[in-house]
């Protein structure tokens, strides 16, 4: 097993990794090596049973296996390396790679370039700070899929879900098709975190309460879980007195955001974005390490798992021709969120190439209009925390901005 | 269920229970420690914060007291006992923080009063090297007094290791075994347990929150304890470098400690909000969320609620709230011959090596014959440490057990040979893992490594998945079988 | 006349909907739309609302012990549950690939159930 002259090293085999790994090798790399810690390709599309995926990349409406069965399958064709159940413990800033698995033992690796694809991890109950007791029954929903979808274990009979994000309401549908009685999405926020998709098909279907405005105040309970009482939340997000009401349960999930993981980034040096909680990349996907890239949700939670693919085709496209030593035009003119945008990636562009910026915003409203400096502008019928932007721009268009740094912002009429 | 017999029957294996059995064990005679949880420190041994008094908190005690005492015959003994051990003891040294002119007086005070015990090394630092020192604390404070003695070590790992060690020294111990009853004989005690009877002739009661309740099941509750419950926030590892020092501020309201302190494992831990509450609830009110966030703030500004990634509750056992500081609890019953009673409190973890021989002394009164064990092995090896080994072990350690070489819990960098190592050692839980191993405990709290630690368990006690448990007795994570809710409906 | 409320999902605008349904069964009035596309998507979904269902099944004969499976084209909404109950009674043997066709025609709708992952030993 050859494991010198890695051209590209990407770290992380989910819809970002094995995107980046197959494009770094049409683009010319030789020797692409994958890292990845779980014992197969795909990463967490193993427990994505349902359907959503590639409705944009393949113009198909796949599951997660199937949509990870289409890249893994290129991944053989094309002969790129994988080292599975390998767990990369330390990068350093001069792109060398530590890592440890049970046949090779401790691995150190110098590849050309590095391609980070470790996605993101679950908020956890930790972090939220819920009042309560400590009994078992309460788990984080993607914990709570991996138990269900792969392992073979329902954690309850009788659910309460936190947080209307995408997975949550993914969940309560999976639950309810198991048996389970969904006794309610409780979400703080006056709309849902997710698609109005999953809202329809996860929640509407299935006659599952949503309960808006709404937070849990309590966890009850010694050993197991035994219920949580829940309160109106008023629009500074504190609960409301005499709003309480408790709902029995014997578990309780938490869908409460995710989080890029970016600990290996750290390492390495690399400078995050506290807005995104990823790497400040350039439209290149290049982080501020020298052939350092990254790609998919380590940059930035998406919402669809097709941006994810073609956001690290970026970054495998960018690493490969860095292996190859190729020169890459550096102008770097840098974007900044402006009114009602939360973050914009990348953080900076050029003129002199088409991009595609992604943002978010931090609050609903609806007939806005989305700007870009004085170039761009679009008007939008509703703009929402929950549904990324996605803004194509050309160079005839970036050459006649003026500004540096560029913001983008949200010029609204209405707050919903 | 098997008639057990023993001489001394230890109940609690908490930090004081363990260090007891530990000093026993270098005595021949049976010795049998019974703990009502899964596994070892899960009272008020876990939810301590971890700081061992090497002399500079005892500035705030009055020397007159018990406890003071019990503290200062540990000094000498704590490090050497970790070594012997080998469980983490760092001296990492205390700030206590100086915000004014009162402050200051206050501490000129104690410092003196200390030097007259013999404690030395403290030192007042002027508000420059004290930016030096720790550059992201608080701009408030205008100095700080140095304690270089203060040390951190891992009050469960500390457990465990003396238990292990009395184990390996001849001790007996048992979890998930409870007292329900305890009756005397003639010379000796009958107790019952839900595992069955225990004969024994001597008692020691180490049972932490439910101290009194053990010793009234003999009438001899001639004490009374006052539950007092603290809240303890962990911050993120990322944090870990930017303090130093165990900090101390001294509290604005009266029950309101206000510590911040590194641990031995590279998180910032701190502590805050003591008061009086119901024994066993150790829910955490948002109100005391907020105060603790609040509290600690005062040291740290730039902290953030997105900072934390656990926090809990924990109960200490105070006796004469009242009073303030007050007296801890060592002492053979007045009532009832051959019945110990040893409950301290804060600090309970600084005073155990003392408190250990203390117990072993009033035993010895009580008429316990104490023969040197000649085979005592003082020296226990700790399970490895994976993440902590230099390479060129790691790589022995994975061709001698390939195991070590699949890391489970990403965060922690755990792997799965420590984890059967552990199990091996007497984890049967979720929380057993997470506290002899760490896996669980880092920035996902368990949300990537739980399915495999449940499989992992699971193989290795022979058990279904569905039986493996967070904390033992019915705190079950899975219920269902998949499609199991489904077949019902059919 | 009958009210039926349907949220169109053809854009993140989530237009709440309603329709006004005579006694034959018959869409009479729809309001809330914004497009003509959402009309036309709420229409369709009243008339003839369809999902695809994805699901596990339980094997045998493998270290795995579920396998994904959905149905290859949509179903009726309202047969979701009893769908459901069918797969119950399903049993996967290795080796199984991506796409292969786990049970065919359920429920006589002329839609199979198929793999989307492989099963090996």
């Amino acid at each position: 097993m050859k494991l010198s002259d890695i051209d590209v090293a990407v770290i992380g085999s989910g819809p970002a990794g094995m995107a980046a790994s197959i494009r770094a090798k049409e683009e010319g790399a030789e020797h692409v090596l994958i890292l990845e810690r779980q014992e197969q390709l795909g990463g967490l599309l193993h427990q994505c049973v349902h359907n959503g995926f590639g409705l944009f990349y393949f113009e198909q409406d796949l599951t997660g296996p199937e949509y990870g069965h289409r890249f893994a399958e290129k991944v053989k064709d094309l002969g790129i390396q994988v080292l599975l159940e390998t767990m990369v413990t330390q990068i350093s800033p001069d792109r060398q790679i530590t890592a440890v698995n049970n046949h090779e033992g401790v691995l150190r690796l110098k590849p050309k370039s590095i391609v980070l694809a470790m996605g993101c991890r679950e908020r956890s109950r930790g972090q939220l700070n819920v009042p309560g007791t400590r009994p078992a029954g309460i788990f984080t929903a993607g914990t709570a899929q991996r138990f269900v979808n792969v392992e073979g274990w329902i954690p309850g009979r009788k659910v309460v879900i936190l947080g209307s994000g995408d997975i949550g309401m993914i969940m309560a549908r999976r639950l309810t098709l198991e048996g389970v009685e969904v006794k309610a999405v409780v979400e703080i926020l006056p709309y849902i975190g997710g698609l109005t998709r999953n809202e329809v098909q996860c929640l509407h279907d299935f006659h599952i309460p949503l309960l808006l405005e709404h937070t849990v105040t309590e966890i009850h309970g010694q050993q197991r879980l035994e219920a949580v009482t829940i309160a109106r939340v008023n629009k500074d997000k504190k609960p409301v007195n005499g709003t309480e009401r408790m709902i029995e349960c014997d578990t309780l999930l938490l869908s409460v955001g995710l989080i890029p993981e970016n600990e290996l980034s750290r390492m390495a040096g690399v400078a995050l974005d506290p807005l995104t909680g990823g790497p400040v990349v350039d439209q290149w996907r290049e982080t501020n390490v020298s052939g350092i890239f990254a790609g998919g949700n380590v940059v930035h939670v998406h919402d669809l798992v097709d941006e994810v693919s073609w956001e690290a085709e970026i970054a495998g496209a960018s690493a490969a021709r860095f292996a190859k030593k190729e020169e890459t035009e550096k102008e770097k003119k840098m974007l900044k969120p402006g009114r009602n945008i939360r973050y914009v990636v990348p953080q900076s562009i050029s003129a002199q190439h088409d991009v595609t910026l992604y943002a978010r915003v931090k609050d609903m409203e609806e007939n806005v209009t989305l700007k870009v400096g004085d170039i761009f502008s679009k008007s939008l019928r509703v703009v929402k925390p929950g549904e990324m932007l996605k803004i194509d721009l050309s160079p005839s268009q970036l050459q006649q901005l003026k500004d540096d740094p560029v913001e983008l912002s949200i010029e609204g009429s209405k707050r919903r | 269920m098997a008639q057990m017999e023993t001489e001394v029957l230890i109940i609690g294996g908490g930090v004081l229970g363990a260090a007891v059995a530990r000093e026993l064990s270098r005595y021949k005679g049976d010795v049998l420690l019974v703990e009502k949880e899964a596994d070892f420190g899960w009272g008020s041994t876990k939810t301590n914060m971890c700081i061992v008094c090497q002399g500079g908190d005892t500035l705030e005690f009055r020397p007159e007291y018990h406890r003071s005492k019990l503290v200062w015959d540990s000094i000498p003994l704590m490090e050497p006992l970790c070594q012997e051990l080998d469980v983490p003891f760092k001296k990492v040294g205390e700030l206590a923080l100086i915000r004014n002119n009162e402050e200051l007086s206050k501490f000129q005070k104690l410092k003196s009063r200390a030097e007259k015990l013999g404690l030395t090394g403290h030192q007042f630092i002027d508000q420059d090297s004290l930016r030096q020192m720790e550059p992201n604390i608080t701009r408030e404070a205008i100095g700080a007094l140095h304690d270089p003695h203060i040390a951190i070590v891992d009050p469960v790992r500390l457990t465990i290791g003396l238990i292990e060690n009395a184990s390996q020294n001849g001790v007996k111990v048992m979890t998930e075994t409870e007292i329900l009853r305890i009756s005397r004989e003639a010379n000796q005690f009958e107790v019952e347990t839900n595992r069955g009877p225990v004969k024994c002739r001597f008692i020691v009661n180490a049972a932490g929150t439910s101290v009194d309740k053990i010793a009234r099941l003999v009438n001899s509750d001639d004490f009374v304890l006052y539950p007092i419950r603290g809240y303890v926030g962990i911050l993120d590892k990322n944090l870990g470098g930017l303090i130093k020092h165990e900090i101390h501020m001294r509290p604005d309201a009266p029950g309101q400690m206000n510590i911040l302190t590194p641990s031995v494992h590279g998180n910032l831990f701190f502590g805050t909000t003591m008061q009086p509450a119901l024994r066993g609830d150790c829910s955490v009110t948002g109100r005391i969320a907020e105060i603790g966030l609040q509290n600690v703030r005062k040291i740290f500004p730039d902290l953030s609620e997105k900072d934390i990634i656990h926090s809990f509750a924990g109960f200490l056992m105070f006796r004469n709230w009242e009073v303030g500081w007050h007296e801890c609890v060592v002492q053979a019953s007045q009532k009832v011959p051959r019945f110990i009673s040893i409950c301290i409190g804060y600090p309970g973890v600084s005073a155990a090596p003392a408190a250990a021989r203390e117990v072993t002394e009033l035993l010895r009164r009580e008429g316990l014959r104490l023969e040197t064990n000649e085979r005592f092995i003082p020296i226990r090896k700790a399970p490895p440490v994976f993440n902590e080994l230099p390479e060129e072990q790691q790589k022995k350690l994975i061709a001698k057990d390939s195991r070590y070489g699949h890391v489970v819990c990403r965060c922690e960098t755990v792997s799965e040979g420590e984890i059967v190592e552990a199990i091996r050692h007497g984890a049967t839980t979720l929380d057993g893992i997470k506290f002899r191993t760490r896996a669980g405990m880092g920035r996902c709290q368990g949300g990537f490594c739980t399915p495999r630690v449940v499989k992992i368990l699971a193989r290795e006690l022979g058990l279904s998945e569905e039986k493996i448990t967070k904390k033992g007795r019915e705190s079950r994570l899975l219920l269902y079988k998949s499609k199991d809710l489904l077949e019902a409906q059919l | 006349m009958v009210e039926e409320k349907i949220v169109c999902i053809g854009c993140p605008l989530g237009c709440r909907t309603t329709l006004r349904i005579d006694h034959h069964g018959d869409v009479v009035k729809i309001t809330g739309y914004k497009c003509k596309e959402g009309r036309q998507y709420v229409l369709e979904e009243y008339r003839n609302p369809v999902r695809i269902l994805t699901a596990t099944i339980r094997t045998e004969k493998s270290r795995r012990p579920l396998l994904p499976v959905r149905t290859n084209r949509p179903i009726l909404k309202s047969r979701l549950k009893e769908a459901t109950l069918i797969l119950v009674r399903l049993k996967a043997k290795p080796p199984v690939k991506v796409g292969q066709v786990i049970l065919p025609n359920l429920l006589k709708s002329g839609v199979d159930v198929i793999a989307t992952d492989d099963l090996f030993e």
